[in-house]
């Protein structure tokens, strides 16, 4: 492949100079060793807009950082990526801090960036949150807040809109340089004649007139194999944790603390997306690769934000990561601009933090270096195309704009990422982008699905199944690499779905087992019209894929399996002329509606968005599992780590074995039996890890489900690192004190290719937190009057798993109908 | 010997004593952990659950023993499920292997597909 400029490395930095040289008459080709723009640093980093008092005045970092800044507002605009100017507060800890945040001022003022010291008072009455310890504190009103990977994202796009040449898989591993110049005219400076000449680790070999090295924490490497100047860059790990978005809110401006010689401290700061992320860390590794979290770090996250934060809530941790910043050792600042011996091979190395702030301002400049290095003109504007491959976020959407939508495009009425509120539409079109998802990790980047609180639990078999369909690939090349499978899970739904109602007397939410017999029940206890709302495309909920036996022995006096289970309350349902519509998500639940009375906003893929009044409604949503980020393993983040409920789905719905040598962490009750399952569809599980000194399954699972297949039950461990970079290799196992911290010398080690994660569930109440009404933080479910499953909100009740997690399917039915009677009752005008 | 019934949730530890042929059980709730623990010393049974390969479709088709089998037969039944592929539709209940692995019993549908 030939091009004019040859960039390497696709993050912030190579897609900001790629979108800068597309204003230019010239042929750029990015080559990427990763398979996805933003795959380094760009994708795990604080996602913060510095304002820039805090760069060493002078330098690179400083006077990038200020002009990188500036353009953000514009820039996101015309990329259509959210920003906000949130400001940033450093905060003092005492007299000795109090007299740092003097320097910082001072600093401020040499590198032109407004600030002012606030005292006290006046930093608990803008951040009531914030420690009573912290004593004053340095404002930054130009200080902001982005997403990275988005914005690389768009950059990409507009790039690619402009005629940008994007290439995957191409780690560079030689390069060579015809390094003649032809001869001056008229003392101009002489144009570039020669070629360099790039090659890949798969051998392909690309040409250019010019090369711009963009490749983050291997710039280095690249760097030495052209210039005699070199440069060593250290991998400087920064670990993270994220929390859920409960916690919006909490702080408005960026909260650092004093920095010291190793960076900016923890930061606990807001996101454009509404999440709380705390962190970095800063260590310098030896290992340019290791992206693992480990346990001193985290801890060491923890300590620093609760220096902030002191009531940081653990219990809403919804994932944990590591980013390792390109730190360069010899000269300690970005290093920009033509290697002085190497006419055409321009730098950017060491871009490390204010790298995000500063990567508009360097791809602006270095454009410009290498245009007029070969002598390129500028485009005329008319034909510089503003496309950035932008699709609608339902989530983001008025509801009127939304139906509107679903009616040209019934895809955006299909939610597949219940947390994040993301549709099939939208990922779709992340797919068919020009510079379009190929992996799980990708459409999670650019449309947030598995982004949320259960990190993927349910949307993975969905999205597998649409990457498989767009880009017409089979599931096993894809499950190695998060890549996956195919289509036809969703036909089959449609035969129960009634007509269109839009005024109920009893409207249910989920018709999983809990639902379906709050259903029942409200029918015969006498209302009228009721109706059940089910997300999924068939009634039954989990209780589908629970395909062992024991259910039912108290409800039915015979042991059932899950999908009979639920068949019986289907049929039961059918027979009483309860009405069920599938493939419905509802989006919001109100309380007290237009006309009173609860109102709940439903979208489906061929209704679109609809309005449903009811007399009561009960919430039957379900649980969800506890994902690994709130576990907080540390370690990798490779392909092969899934909740056991995921694995049930996988293999028993869809036909899908994703390993063969299993860990299973946390004996909870689906863990168990899919320990058995695995074993029968031809599977070695190892081991089952339990970190209390008991099985929090059911005794009888452990007997019928470990014990009979020699699978051995360690109690009093955990794992304690994942390791495998793109697919588990293995775990660490150590033994745990009673305080459950792990025992050094006590590791072992497990090969394996997948760990299944079964350590709790949770009540799923996004919807009825939303909607305002009490909860109990104690089950996680909402309030409710035991009696008769009433909840804080006049006529809304609740039943099953949404109020508390039952190990018993049975209970979960028997309080669900008390639930569907007394809301059958509420409609009929009975008083609460 | 120590055993924990399977019957129901609760999971009952009981002590079993053979002596001869006579199976003494203390610490069962109900008179299936009895003759749980009678049939665990004597001949053991399983409910076996499994999946079939559906002709036309990756997607399985759950199924089960109608009555428990013998422990010692549970892998050749699940070897008799991996080798048979169904054709639809399927109801709860449809025999899809009869007396598998010669034990007498027959494999059902547990799912309409």
């Amino acid at each position: 492949m030939k091009g004019d400029v040859l960039v390497v490395g696709a993050g912030v930095v190579g897609c900001s100079v790629a979108r800068a040289l597309s204003r230019y008459n010239l042929n750029v080709i990015v080559l990427e060793a990763g398979s996805d723009v933003a795959e380094g640093a760009s994708k795990a980093n604080s996602a913060i807009v510095h304002a820039g008092f805090d760069a060493k005045p002078g330098t690179n970092k400083a006077k990038f950082n200020v002009l990188g800044n500036r353009m953000f507002e514009d820039l996101c605009r015309e990329l259509k990526v959210p920003f906000r100017r949130n400001g940033s507060l450093v905060l003092a800890f005492g007299a000795a801090e109090e007299r740092a945040l003097e320097e910082l001022v001072e600093k401020a003022a040499k590198n032109g960036v407004p600030v002012e010291i606030i005292g006290q008072e006046e930093l608990r009455r803008r951040e009531p949150n914030v420690s009573p310890e912290a004593t004053a504190a340095l404002w930054a009103p130009t200080g902001g807040i982005c997403c990275p990977y988005e914005l690389t994202f768009r950059l990409a796009e507009n790039a690619a809109a402009n005629g940008v040449e994007f290439v995957f898989d191409a780690k560079v591993t030689a390069i060579e340089g015809d390094r003649r110049q032809s001869t001056a005219i008229d003392g101009d400076q002489p144009p570039l004649a020669g070629a360099w000449r790039l090659t890949a680790a798969d051998g392909r070999v690309f040409e250019a007139r010019a090369v711009v090295n963009c490749a983050g924490i291997h710039s280095d490497e690249l760097n030495n194999l052209v210039s005699a100047t070199k440069y060593a860059i250290a991998a400087r790990r920064g670990e993270y944790l994220m929390l859920d978005k409960d916690e919006d809110g909490t702080f408005s401006a960026t909260m650092f603390q004093v920095p010291s010689k190793m960076g900016k401290g923890i930061l606990v700061s807001p996101t454009v997306d509404g999440t709380m992320i705390v962190g970095p860390t800063a260590e310098d590794i030896p290992d340019k690769e290791d992206r693992a979290t480990t346990y001193e770090g985290l801890e060491k996250v923890k300590a620093g934000a609760r220096r902030t934060y002191p009531n940081l809530p653990l219990g809403k941790v919804i994932t944990e990561f590591s980013g390792l910043r390109a730190h360069e050792t010899t000269v300690g600042d970005f290093i920009l601009g033509e290697a002085p011996d190497a006419p055409g091979f321009f730098n950017a190395v060491g871009v490390e933090s204010p790298g995000l702030t500063s990567a508009p301002a360097i791809g602006e400049w270095l454009a410009a270096q290498v245009a007029e290095r070969l002598g390129a003109s500028r485009k005329s504007p008319s034909i510089i195309s503003k496309d950035v491959s932008w699709w609608p976020k339902a989530r983001e959407m008025r509801p009127e704009d939304l139906a509107e939508l679903v009616e040209r495009d019934p895809s955006f009425g299909r939610v597949i990422c219940r947390c994040e509120g993301v549709t099939e539409g939208e990922i779709r079109a992340a797919i068919r982008a020009r510079v379009g998802a190929r992996t799980l990790d990708g459409i999670k980047r650019r449309t947030r699905s598995g982004m949320g609180r259960c990190q993927g639990g349910f949307c993975t078999p969905r999205l597998i199944e649409i990457l498989g369909s767009e880009l017409g690939l089979p599931p096993e090349a894809f499950l190695l690499s998060r890549k996956t499978a195919p289509k036809e899970l969703r036909e089959q739904s449609s035969r129960l779905d009634g007509a269109a109602v839009t005024s109920v007397d009893v409207l249910v939410i989920g018709a999983g087992p809990a639902g379906l017999a709050a259903a029942c029940a409200a029918r015969d206890a006498g209302a009228k019209e009721v109706l059940v709302i089910e997300r999924d495309d068939a009634p039954g909920g989990i209780l589908q894929q629970c395909i062992h036996n024991g259910f039912g022995l108290h409800r039915f006096q015979e042991e059932l399996t899950g999908p009979e289970y639920a068949q019986r309350y289907v049929d039961m349902a059918r027979e009483r002329g309860v009405r069920i519509v599938c493939g419905t998500m509802v989006m919001r639940l109100e309380g007290s509606g237009a006309v009173g009375g609860p109102e709940v906003t439903a979208m489906s893929p061929r209704g679109g968005l609809k309005v449903y009044r009811a007399k009561s409604v009960v919430l039957a949503m379900g649980c969800r599992e506890r994902p690994r980020g709130a576990l907080m393993t540390p370690g990798t983040r490779p392909a092969g780590v899934y909740t056991a409920g995921t694995v049930q789905r996988l293999v028993n719905m869809d036909g899908i074995m994703p390993g063969k040598r299993v860990v299973i962490l946390g004996s909870g009750d689906i863990g168990l039996i899919m320990a058995r399952r695995l074993t029968f569809s031809g599977a070695k599980v190892l081991a089952c890890i339990e970190i209390m000194k008991k099985s929090s399954g059911l005794m009888r699972n452990v007997v019928q489900c470990l014990n009979d297949y020699d699978i051995p039950l360690l109690l009093s461990h955990t794992v304690t690192d994942v390791e495998g970079r793109e697919h588990v290799t293995g775990v660490k196992v150590s033994k745990v004190d009673d305080r459950l911290q792990p025992i050094p010398g006590t590791e072992m080690h497990f090969d394996c290719d997948t760990l299944v994660l079964s350590c709790g569930l949770i009540p799923e109440n996004e919807l009825t937190r939303k909607a305002g009404i009490e909860m109990d933080p104690r089950t996680r479910g909402p309030k409710v009057d035991p009696k008769t499953m009433a909840t804080s909100a006049p006529g809304i009740f609740a039943g099953g798993n949404v109020v508390r997690v039952y190990d018993l399917v049975d209970w979960v039915s028997r309080d669900s109908e008390i639930a569907g009677r007394n809301a059958a009752a509420y409609a009929l005008g009975a008083c609460f | 010997m120590k055993m924990i019934c399977i019957n129901c949730p609760k999971g009952c530890e009981m002590d079993v004593t053979v002596d001869g042929d006579r199976v003494t059980v203390v610490g069962n709730t109900c008179p299936k952990g009895e003759a749980y623990a009678k049939a665990e010393v004597t001949n053991p049974t399983r409910m076996v659950t499994g999946l079939v390969r559906v002709a036309g479709t990756r997607k399985p088709l759950p199924v089960k023993t109608r009555t428990p089998v013998p422990k010692p037969k549970i892998d050749a039944v699940l070897f008799a499920l991996h080798q048979a592929t169904v054709q639809l539709p399927v109801r709860i209940g449809d025999v899809i292997i009869p007396d598998v692995a010669e034990t007498g019993v027959d494999i059902v549908a547990t799912a309409n597909m």
